[in-house]
């Protein structure tokens, strides 16, 4: 069972640096793109916990919906974060 | 033996690292969405393995449902580099 907590925490270690990823680019889009890595992973965590069904939620709305949303609202908006 | 599963998992969790590395380093966003596309494969794969793992049969439609979901976003992202939606 070494290997199972092994896997555990680096999972949780990829779902923090995908988080800070998400919040540290200017650029949006690599910013929606490190959220849906974000999403990804917390599915695969929710799934490593043996919760099928909040993993299916999951990645039907997070990986599918959000990420797809947020192109869209770039897409109407502008793509990069402007400095003060 | 469910030790070696889990061992099959981990290192693919390895791979999903080196993905997460070029999200970090590649300079330009085509890089980042195929760093993307590399983590959804390669945690389709992981889930599949987990699947044995637990030995639940039931887990292997999540596999299915998000390899179907996962194709959407790529989707999206190169319709909108490509000046598409």
């Amino acid at each position: 069972m070494i290997f199972e907590t092994l896997l555990h925490v680096l999972l949780l270690v990829g779902i923090i640096v995908s988080a800070y990823l998400a919040i540290r680019y200017r650029d949006l889009l690599a910013c929606a793109v490190a959220l849906g890595v974000f999403s990804f992973l917390l599915s695969l965590e929710f799934y490593i916990l043996q919760a099928p069904d909040v993993a299916i939620a999951e990645a039907g709305i997070g990986a599918g919906l959000t990420t797809a949303i947020f192109v869209l609202a770039i897409k109407g908006t502008s793509r990069w974060e402007v400095e003060e | 033996m469910t030790s070696l599963w889990f061992l099959t998992a981990f290192i693919l969790m390895l791979w999903i690292f080196l993905s997460i590395l070029r999200l970090i380093l590649g300079p330009t966003a085509p890089d980042r969405v195929v760093a993307l596309d590399t983590v959804n494969t390669l945690v389709v794969a992981l889930m599949i393995i987990l699947a044995v793992a637990y030995n639940q049969i039931i887990y292997v439609d999540i596999a299915i449902v998000y390899a179907l979901l996962s194709f959407v976003t790529t989707l999206y992202i190169a319709k909108y580099l490509e000046g598409g939606i």
